[in-house]
């Protein structure tokens, strides 16, 4: 079966929220190695 | 290996193997054999998008990229996290609203017959050359394990993926793939775990990220910026060609190359196939970051452990059949002194991390720093003698630096599981990209040129012929995949020279919308020879070719488009 639309349409905000959040992971992960990096060089 | 790590081996893969074949059972069309007949929630198409990425190549080739250039490889997953974001808003909500089975449907109803053939063909040469380099890795090691023939395990091993995929379909590799993901993360943690739990007694994980981070192999963020130096646009992994060249390879890995297409299409809804993606995008970096740091700590437990002057030990043992045999002996002396002097220096590295010394630290680093110096200079002599004894031989050990801890250092039992990981990562990865070759062949090439009314019965038999074919492509590949250097590496390079050119032609495609497909299609093939031709001048880094190839397409289609239009005005 292919992809088809059994669930509801989920609002823009829905979506926005979850790009937010894999951008937001994103920029917290390159903070966190910029530290790992510069404190065990 | 024991007799142990054998049972382990084979119970492992045999396990998964029937229980691929059980679940998949009762496919009886083309649907089914490329798509499923079950839709399937996020968390399988992510294990399955995953899995399809991380072959044997990602747990053989990176530890081993780590331990010889560092940790700044993960830079270049970071344009993926943003690629999986912009895949969502644009490529997939296309796809689904289409209901197509492979991206390539797509261009004949935007463009014309060629555009869409031209892209499959792209995506054909160069999905099945590397696919054919991840039949070659897990080779690697049976050889290296048994002192097998290359050419014969290549042969074995893709006779195996062949009957694995063709008995099973889309349907088994999604499924044994969350088994076998569950598999390679508990075998990688224990490896990495073994790692720090052999380091001597008094040097704790800590010491070690230390010493590895003083020998710049924790370089996690590079973040130098020339852009008027050519060395810049050549230096491999910065966060620069990471975010912007790595965004550019993983939006045309993701969203144009069918192996990966194929997997999320599977998806119950749109809703179920974007999770997928974005989830994909929240643990890959991280999973990277941990494989590659295994590959850092490995360093410096070879510091305290001796490591050969070459990690293949095959190649190494060739050389010892020659006349040349005095000469290595007298430099794997040599190195085995260099060792002893490196353990002294890393020793003192740690007394005087122990004690907040800076000044101790930063003597015991400069000498370690000047030995490893040395040891390099020894280690290319052997290299040297290597290429004497064999001009064919693979100079490069990259890929067998993790193999040979996991084959010396591991607990019995474990060196088994850590071999079934990473065959289970090549079945995983190159039986769904068989899967997708096949899929792309079938129905972007057969159905349109040869046989466009099929009944269901010969299609599904006709992809089964085009997965053997593709199958014995990749093994015909693997024989030339000796001397590569670093697989992972290698990959990337063969995706970056065609993902640019796809990607453009996709973007043209949704973007610009009075473009013509006789445009798109001479753009596409004068940008691709561009790209090759920038890759052999080495003016960039590889990774930048992804971004060069998708803008040369857009830049060239509009221009052929205007001037098209200039000379119609004009008349």
């Amino acid at each position: 079966m292919h992809l088809d639309q059994q669930d509801p349409p989920q609002s823009a905000g829905y979506w926005r929220t979850w790009y937010l959040l894999v951008i937001g992971w994103l920029a917290l992960l390159i903070i966190l190695f910029d530290l790992f990096t510069r404190f065990f060089s | 290996m024991s007799w142990i790590d054998w049972l382990v081996l084979i119970i492992t893969l045999l396990g998964t193997l029937v229980y691929g074949i059980w679940k998949s059972r009762g496919q009886r069309n083309i649907g089914d054999y490329f798509l499923n007949s079950g839709p399937l929630p996020w968390y399988i198409i992510l294990f399955s998008i995953m899995a399809t990425q991380a072959s044997a190549i990602t747990f053989l080739s990176a530890p081993g990229q780590a331990y010889t250039d560092g940790m700044r490889f993960v830079q270049y997953y970071f344009g993926l996290p943003l690629a999986m974001v912009v895949l969502c808003v644009t490529f997939l909500p296309l796809f689904h609203r289409l209901k197509v089975f492979t991206a390539y449907e797509f261009l004949e109803t935007r463009f014309d017959q060629k555009t869409r053939t031209l892209t499959t063909i792209l995506f054909l040469l160069q999905r099945g050359v590397s696919t054919g380099i991840s039949v070659y890795a897990p080779s690697i090691i049976l050889s290296a394990l048994l002192g097998w023939n290359i050419y014969w395990t290549n042969i074995f091993m893709g006779g195996i993926l062949i009957i694995y995929t063709v008995m099973g379909g889309t349907k088994a590799v999604a499924y044994t793939q969350k088994l076998q993901l569950l598999i390679i993360f508990a075998g990688m943690f224990l490896a990495g775990w073994i790692v720090v739990r052999l380091l001597p007694p008094g040097v704790s994980f800590t010491d070690a990220l230390h010493v590895s981070g003083k020998m710049g192999k924790l370089n996690v963020i590079v973040t130098k910026i020339n852009i008027t130096q050519k060395s810049w646009w050549q230096d491999k992994y910065n966060i620069w060609s990471g975010t912007i060249g790595g965004f550019f390879l993983a939006l045309s890995y993701f969203g144009t190359d069918q192996s990966q297409v194929g997997r999320y299409l599977t998806g119950r809804s749109l809703k179920e196939s974007r999770i997928g993606l974005l989830m994909n995008g929240i643990v890959k970096v991280p999973m990277q970051f941990l494989i590659l740091l295994i590959g850092a700590l490995l360093f410096v437990f070879y510091r305290f452990y001796s490591a050969p002057v070459f990690f293949n030990d095959n190649a190494l043992a060739k050389v010892y059949q020659t006349s040349y045999s005095g000469d290595m002996h007298q430099l794997s002396h040599q190195y085995r002194l260099l060792d002893s002097v490196q353990k002294k220096e890393v020793y003192a590295l740690v007394n005087a991390l122990h004690r907040r010394d800076p000044a101790a630290e930063a003597g015991a680093q400069s000498a370690l720093k000047l030995t490893q110096v040395r040891a390099a200079l020894v280690r290319q002599q052997a290299v040297g003698l290597i290429k004497k004894a064999d001009s064919g031989a693979d100079t490069d050990d990259t890929n067998y630096i993790f193999l040979h801890f996991v084959r010396d250092y591991l607990p019995k039992g474990l060196v088994g599981l850590l071999i079934a990981v990473i065959f289970l990562a090549t079945w995983g990865s190159t039986s769904a990209t068989l899967n997708s070759l096949a899929s792309a062949t079938m129905i972007d090439i057969h159905m349109r040129f040869f046989k466009k009314n099929g009944s269901p019965g010969y299609n599904l038999q006709a992809s089964r012929w085009w997965t053997l074919f593709w199958g014995m492509f990749c093994i015909g590949v693997a024989q030339f995949a000796q001397g590569l250097g670093s697989l992972i590496q290698a990959v990337n390079i063969l995706g970056s020279l065609f993902y640019g050119t796809m990607l453009g032609i996709f973007l043209v495609a949704f973007y610009g919308k009075k473009i013509g497909g006789t445009a798109v299609f001479w753009s596409a093939i004068l940008s691709e020879l561009m790209v090759i031709g920038i890759y052999r001048a080495n003016l960039v880094s590889f990774l930048w070719l992804n971004a060069a190839g998708c803008l040369l397409v857009i830049g060239i289609a509009w221009t052929f488009h205007m001037g098209r239009r200039l000379v119609r005005y004009n008349q």
